[in-house]
Parts: C-alpha cells; structure tokens; sequence
C-alpha cells in the first residue's frame, strides 16, 4: 500500500478524480502517482484505482446524466457486448501468452494518442473526400 | 443509419472489455476515441458515456483484485471519498471546460499508456 497520510490521498485522488469523472484518464494518473511518488506496489495502485473509480464515476453520472449527457443509444449496446467479452477475455487471459497483444495494442494507442492530442476543436470532414476514402 | 450506430457501438464495447479483460485495465482510454471516431458521437457526450460504459467492467476487476490482494475497506477509505468528491467536482464543472482540451488531455495518457506497453515497462 502507499506510504502516504490520509489527507494527502484524499487530495490526490480528489484532484485525479475530476479527471476520471470527465473521462479523461484520471486513474492512469492516479496510478502513476501513487507508483512512482508513494511507493505504492503497482498491483496495490491497480486495486485503489478499480475501487475508487466505483464513487468517483457514480457520483459525475448523477450530473451528466441529469445534464443529459449520456447517449443511451450508445450506452447499451456497447455495455452489453461489453461485459460478455471481459467476461469471456479474463477467462482466457491466464491461458495465452498476452505479451505480444499488448505490443500491439500499446502501438495502436500510440497512433491512437498522438490523434487525441491534435485532435481538431471542430472535426469538419467535407463529404467528397470521406467518399474517395471508401 | 441508427442500426449502424447501434452495432458500431457494440463493436466498440466489445473491444474495450477484450483489452479489459486481457490486460486487467486500459481498455477504456481507446472507448472515447472510438465512440467519437467510429459512432459519430459528439464529443461532448462520449466522454461521460464512455465512463458509464467502463462502470461495470470496472466493477467486476475491482471485486477480483481486492479479494486477491487482501487490502480491507480501512485503507481504501480516503481514496473512496476523494474520488466522490473529485466526481462530484467533475459532474458539476463538465461544461465549463472544452470539449477539445479534454481530449488532448486523454491523448496524453493514452500515448503514454501505449508507449509503456509497446515497451513492456
């Protein structure tokens, strides 16, 4: 566990917790603070960060879904096929050899990343050019 | 149109609980460029729904890791409350800030979190 004293790991998952409400990868964050500055075993940063995603997320859906902005439409369909699948992939995880998955799929979120980053403020795609795309 | 819509967000879903699944965490940093990108979703609500999708994956690997790692309740107890109000503060502030800059910020660690697994650190 980190070796840090209650009032400081309030603030600090407080402060990494308004970036998890807007989705925003506050746990990466917390974990990595916690690792590198607290002492924290990873596996024990891992733990904090699941549990306290739990409040943290429930507490910023009351208001965004108040707010509306949850897109039910989206939200359904992708949390069911979502939850058979992490059921089906942490039962088959043990069993395979996950080391080159995630090379690859730790350079598709390089990709991923770097279009995040330079992420256009409004994504105007003019229909001409999505149809030569095809 | 809303079939499509319906199935690329399933497609999505299913993809973020494989990385889920596989690697215990990560899938949810490709969900909102995904839901934006591929469902068309604007951005100002993909990110609050992303973190709906993720809730209950994140649920279940919670419950797992806590019974492995043997850490109780006590300890977890500051980190609880401070995420409640970091989420409070979230909810409440959303649509103060653009929707822009949040994503470059989730592009930061997205390409952190890439580089780390490519390179197994």
């Amino acid at each position: 566990m980190p070796n840090i004293s209650w009032i400081l790991a309030f603030l600090l998952s407080a402060a990494t917790g308004v970036l998890s409400g807007y989705g925003i990868g506050g746990g990466t964050l917390l974990i990595l603070v916690l690792v590198l500055f607290c002492g924290s075993s990873q596996s024990a940063a891992q733990a904090i960060n699941l549990s306290y995603f739990l409040p943290t997320a429930g507490a910023s859906l009351c208001f965004h879904a108040k707010d509306s902005r949850i897109d039910w439409q989206a939200f359904w369909p992708a949390v069911t096929a979502g939850i058979i699948t992490a059921a089906l992939a942490s039962w088959l995880a043990p069993h395979i050899d996950t080391g080159i998955i995630k090379r690859l799929f730790g350079g598709i979120l390089c990709y991923v990343g770097i279009r995040e980053v330079f992420a256009k403020a409004k994504p105007h795609k003019s229909p001409q050019r999505e149809e030569k795309s095809r | 149109m809303m079939m499509k819509k319906k199935w690329i967000c399933a497609l999505s879903g299913a993809l973020t609980g494989i990385v889920n699944g596989l690697f215990g965490a990560g899938g949810g940093l490709i969900l909102v460029p995904l839901l934006i990108r591929a469902a068309k979703l604007e951005a100002r609500r993909a990110l609050p729904t992303s973190v709906f999708i993720i809730l209950p994956m994140c649920a279940v690997s919670a419950a797992r890791y806590l019974a492995r790692e043997n850490i109780g309740l006590q300890p977890l107890l500051p980190y609880l409350a401070g995420g409640l109000a970091g989420g409070i503060l979230a909810g409440l502030t959303f649509d103060r800030f653009p929707v822009t800059w949040l994503r470059r910020i989730l592009g930061v660690f997205i390409l952190y979190a890439g580089v780390k697994m490519v390179f197994q650190l």
